[in-house]
């Protein structure tokens, strides 16, 4: 049996020398194993702000908060996009609730200090001046920088807080673990009265009961005159998720490679009927459900990659990432009921052709832009269906893109997706950086920058291009470029010298979502879709260049010609004057 | 029982990359091996001696080891086209150059640059891989090599042919230059023809390495020894071309190789270390774990059946005209028998390796070719033409399936190696090559062929070692539904 995260907790919070106690603190340990590996562990400790007016409430609501939401937010969201989802709902909510008070002071305010520990990596969310300190080999360390605002001869001033403000900055940062590592999560009432030096003592001490340490520590601080509420959490690594390469490995070779299916052969239930499509990579069938009748596609492993753990956890998460989008136009990826005795996965079979095909179809005829933006749009609702899931397509192509005959647009493939809920857990396999197809790979990946969703509204943008003229943007040159002075020769084609009629505008569109530089591109995907139906402003703006930057050439020969006939004039003047 | 077959019908899709693909390959062979037939015209028309006439012949082949590792090094940086077509294109001026040799010299120089040629192989293989998916894959590569291979039948059919209707003592050149504008030609038309993925996937650059994973401290040395032998055979050249042989080159020349041949083992001893240091401190997962003894016996099945066939190939035509006494022409045509069997025992090799079991298919092919030889080996004037042709027939026969039963095997040693398995095994081929022309132009051919007799023997014990490769878990049932089956 695989080890799993195990940490130990406790944890202590007196009201102290104050009326009431306006600290929160709570945690949360997944029995779910599924949810553990998933999300991790959560920690976190609040401190209401007291000149608020309902200190406690504002704690309470960031704790109980952030437990509730953060379990519930998608597998495949990373740690981060998970933890700054739901730390900025709180916020916002906080802020509303403070806007009822006529004096903004008196809203409702709260440090914020979250620890997730998920795989072997903690993940810290950090806002305000309570503190997460990492105790490892007898050495204190204070992992979170105080959000504090000093003024010279005055006291000091809560810099930053839950509540406060509609815009919120989180610090965040990870910390990868190790066996025994323990994280001290402290209010100001524990750390502005004890020294590093004096919990490190507390810390070190021979009582390993983390509950008996914690009140130490809460004991201690009001005995040096604390005059806050006193609390601490103190969490330590027992255990952690298993590295041991044999077991990674045995789990994920668990299923065998299916034979080589013909037609009639039945794998699980399903009868194939023929082959659809096989590659160096992997095979395709068209198969019957026997027990529903519906039309599937069985997609199967290549045996050339039977000991490869880097594809075999690949087709893996293929599946995993299949069956969590849920959009009309994404492929669907179908449950399976009955038992499965081999390494496979099921999808619905979609009647149609490919966008490929239909750029073949639509060659040399004049560009149906209407028809156009519709594919586009429907495949942006696709796309958005993997970034809403913190997901990346990573491979769109033409090939990657089915339109029914009901005009019906879907996504396929999650072949090269990146999830980034998954990337957050370690493992022995050695992941490969995946690429894409050449030509519809945005730049920075070449150049060995991770993706980001700009990436996929890169290849998007040169399939509209290729839709429209049915060439692309930059040519060939892109599929030869492979470093960065190459890619600062490349040259964007204007739409106008393979098809006549287009707007300017909807060029400009299409120029700024391939961008070789991605922060040149738009931010969202909606963008592109509004600027292909009706023209931005800005790129109308832009068409009236004069005359000199729009053609220079023309400009100066017209110049030239002008200048020409002038002095033509002025000699006959000059001649017929005398 | 496949239902997707091979189309080799078609000139579409896959099947046109892998005709364009064995076409490059046979005309590589073709280049490779225009010498053979036309020896007897060459040695008459330069008047060279026996001794030189094998030294040419050991050239052509010694590049190989060498050009076989560089050129796979470049295929995965460049990818397939560009470098089956520069191949071509260089080893055609390479082609001209021994076509207008007048000395032992630069006819000795332009045969051992053409060993580079004789690299083109590994290009294909990595361009078949890209194009077909694994259950083809056997079977396309199968005919890759095979129809490639009949390349050096071709060039033993027509040469002598070609060289006769040129005529005169130049008749010769005349052939060799034009197995060189062929090369030309085609070295366009491929580039041309061919692209080096299908349409909408990515070429992958594969991890760099400079050398194999072993995955067991034993097998680690294992590895280096087996190593020895592509630089020994390198040094026996270098040695039979000093002065103690054929004093090509001067003892001070011969012995500076030596020494780099030395410091490049270790160099590459170094490396193979880097890449796995990591055996000596910790154990190897059991997925990733394989047994080197089944690399070391595909190599030494592939010297005895590819390095005998290089060897034979380019000395039958000379054997049966100086012991039968008939002319070039019908010599060349006769030695073609030799590898006319490639269309087809290339692939059966395959084809039974994957039905009747790996092991037992190399055992019989190897035993086949053992007895081949020795009967060749029996071979003298006094035999009937056609007894000797139907001999050299039958032998190459399981020569050419014991090629294509190795090659069966390579891939399920260890899948993410099969490149690496492949290219030790070719290199061992050409070692085979070199070992078998050297002994050859030491002793007479009757001997030669007892030596290479002898080293089957060998290598059908060794063949014994092989652990037979894991089948399919699975069976299809008769009413179609697919079983596990337990395996223990």
């Amino acid at each position: 049996m695989t080890a799993k995260l195990r940490v130990g907790v406790g944890a202590c919070s007196e009201k102290g020398l104050k009326e009431e106690n306006q600290d929160s603190l709570g945690h949360f340990i997944p029995e779910n194993l599924n949810l553990l590996s998933a999300k991790g562990a959560a920690f976190t400790l609040a401190d209401g702000v007291s000149s608020s007016a309902e200190a406690k409430q504002a704690s309470q609501a960031c704790v109980t908060g952030f437990l509730e939401d953060y379990f519930s937010t998608p597998d495949s969201w990373s740690v981060k996009k998970s933890g700054g989802t739901v730390l900025t709902s709180i916020n916002t909510w906080l802020y509303g609730q403070s806007n009822q008070f006529q004096d903004a002071s008196r809203g409702l305010a709260s440090t914020f200090c979250g620890l997730v520990i998920k795989s072997t990596t903690a993940h810290l969310f950090h806002v305000g001046d309570s503190r997460i300190y990492l105790i490892r080999d007898n050495n204190i360390e204070q992992l979170t920088i105080d959000h504090r605002i000093h003024m010279p001869g005055q006291k000091e001033y809560l810099g930053r807080a839950m509540g406060v403000d509609y815009r919120l900055d989180i610090d965040y940062k990870t910390v990868p673990t190790e066996l025994g590592d323990k994280f001290l999560i402290s209010t100001d009432g524990v750390h502005d009265f004890l020294s590093d030096k004096t919990l490190q003592k507390i810390l070190t001490s021979d009582d390993q009961n983390l509950e008996n340490v914690c009140e130490q520590i809460v004991a201690q601080s009001l005995e040096m005159g604390s005059n806050d509420n006193v609390s601490c959490m103190l969490l330590r690594v027992d255990e952690l998720p298993s590295q041991d390469a044999e077991e990674v490995f045995a789990k994920l070779t668990e299923l065998p490679f299916p034979p080589e299916l013909y037609e009639g052969v039945i794998l699980d239930g399903y009868r194939i009927t023929r082959e659809l499509h096989a590659s160096s990579t992997s095979q395709l069938y068209l198969a019957i459900d026997t027990d529903t009748n519906e039309k599937v596609v069985i997609k199967t492993p290549s045996v050339n990659f039977e000991d490869d753990p880097a594809y075999l956890e690949r087709f893996q998460l293929e599946e995993w990432a299949g069956r969590r989008i849920d959009s009309p136009h994404v492929i669907r990826t179908i449950d399976q009921h009955r038992p499965r005795r081999f390494l496979y996965y099921i999808m619905e079979y979609i009647e149609g052709k490919t966008l490929e095909q239909w750029i073949e179809d639509h060659r040399g005829s004049e560009p149906d832009l209407t028809l156009i933006r519709n594919i586009v749009s429907q495949a942006i609702w696709g796309i958005r269906a993997f970034h809403r899931l913190d997901m990346l397509h990573q491979d769109l192509k033409p090939g990657n893109i089915m339109i029914t005959p009901e005009g019906l647009v879907k996504i396929l493939d999650f072949g090269s997706t990146k999830i980034a809920g998954i990337a957050d857990i370690s493992t022995p396999v050695e992941r490969k950086v995946l690429l894409g197809t050449k030509n519809y790979t945005a730049p920075e990946y070449l150049i060995e920058k991770p993706g980001t969703t700009q990436s996929d509204l890169f290849a998007l943008g040169c399939i509209v291009y290729e839709m429209i003229t049915g060439e692309l943007p930059y040519g060939t040159a892109l599929s030869r470029a492979s470093d960065q002075a190459s890619l600062h020769r490349l040259h964007y084609i204007p739409i106008s010298n393979h098809v006549r009629n287009i707007p300017h505008w909807v060029d400009k569109a299409i120029r700024k979502s391939v961008q070789i530089d991605p922060d040149n591109r738009y931010e969202k995907l909606s963008e592109l879709e509004s600027d292909l139906r009706k023209p931005n402003p800005s790129f109308l703006r832009e068409e009236q260049l004069p005359l000199l930057e729009r053609n220079p050439l023309g400009f100066w020969k017209a110049m030239t010609g002008i200048l020409f006939v002038t002095n033509l004039v002025l000699l006959y003047l000059h001649i017929s004057h005398n | 029982m496949s239902a997707q077959k091979l189309k080799l019908l078609s000139f579409s899709g896959n099947a046109r990359i892998l005709h364009l693909s064995w076409m490059a390959f046979f005309i590589s062979f073709l280049v490779w091996f225009n010498h053979a037939p036309l020896l007897i015209s060459i040695q008459e028309s330069l008047g060279l001696t026996n001794q030189q006439i094998k030294t040419i012949l050991i050239l052509n082949v010694a590049l190989t080891i060498p050009a076989r590792i560089v050129v796979g090094m470049l295929v995965d940086k460049y990818g397939p086209k560009i470098m089956y077509s520069l191949l071509l294109g260089i080893s055609s001026f390479i082609c001209f150059f021994f076509a207008l040799a007048d000395t032992f010299e630069q006819l000795a120089a332009a045969r051992f640059m053409l060993g580079f040629v004789g690299a083109g192989f590994v290009i294909g293989i990595r361009m078949i891989s890209e194009w077909y998916p694994a259950k083809q894959v056997g079977l396309a590569e199968g005919i890759y090599g095979g129809w490639g291979n009949f390349g050096s039948a071709a060039a033993a059919m027509t040469l002598p042919t070609v060289a006769l209707m040129f005529g005169g003592d130049d008749g010769w050149r005349y052939a060799v230059a034009l197995t060189g504008a062929i090369a030309f030609v085609y070295a366009f038309i491929y580039y041309n023809s061919v692209s080096d993925t299908p349409k909408g996937s990515t070429y992958f650059k594969p991890k760099k390495s400079g050398g194999m994973e072993v995955t067991s401290v034993g097998d680690f040395y294992f590895y280096l020894l087996m190593n020895i032998p592509l630089y020994a055979a390198l040094a026996l050249l270098a040695w039979k071309l000093s002065p103690s042989g054929v004093s090509l080159l001067s003892a001070g020349v011969a012995d500076t190789i030596y020494v780099g041949l030395g410091l490049l083992y270790l160099y590459q001893t170094y490396h193979i270390y880097q890449v796995n240091k990591a055996i000596f401190t910790t154990v190897v997962p059991e997925i990733h774990r394989y047994k080197f003894k089944q690399v070391a016996v595909l190599d030494l099945a592939y010297l005895a059946t590819f390095g005998s066939e290089l060897a034979v190939v380019s000395m039958l035509p000379l054997f049966f005209h100086d012991t039968f006494d008939i002319t070039a022409v019908q010599a060349g045509l006769l030695a073609s028998g030799f590898a006319f069997m490639n269309l087809v025992s290339r692939p059966i090799g395959g084809l039974f390796s994957d039905r009747w079991g790996r092991k037992r298919t190399l055992t019989v092919c190897i035993t086949g070719l053992a007895v081949g030889y020795f009967v060749m080996s029996l071979i003298t004037p006094e035999w009937a033409i056609v007894f000797a042709v139907l001999a050299t027939m039958a032998c190459s026969f399981f020569v050419q399936a014991g090629e294509g039963a190795v090659f069966a095997v390579v891939p399920l040693v260890q899948r993410r190696l099969t490149g690496q398995v492949a290219g030790m095994a070719g290199a061992y081929g050409i070692v085979g090559a070199v070992t078998f022309l050297t002994v050859l132009s030491l002793v007479s051919a009757q001997t030669f062929f007892l030596v290479i007799t002898a080293t089957a023997v060998v290598t059908l014990i060794a063949v014994q070692f092989m652990d037979e490769p894991k089948g399919q878990m699975a069976e299809i049932l008769p009413d179609g539904t697919v079983q596990m089956i337990d395996v223990h």
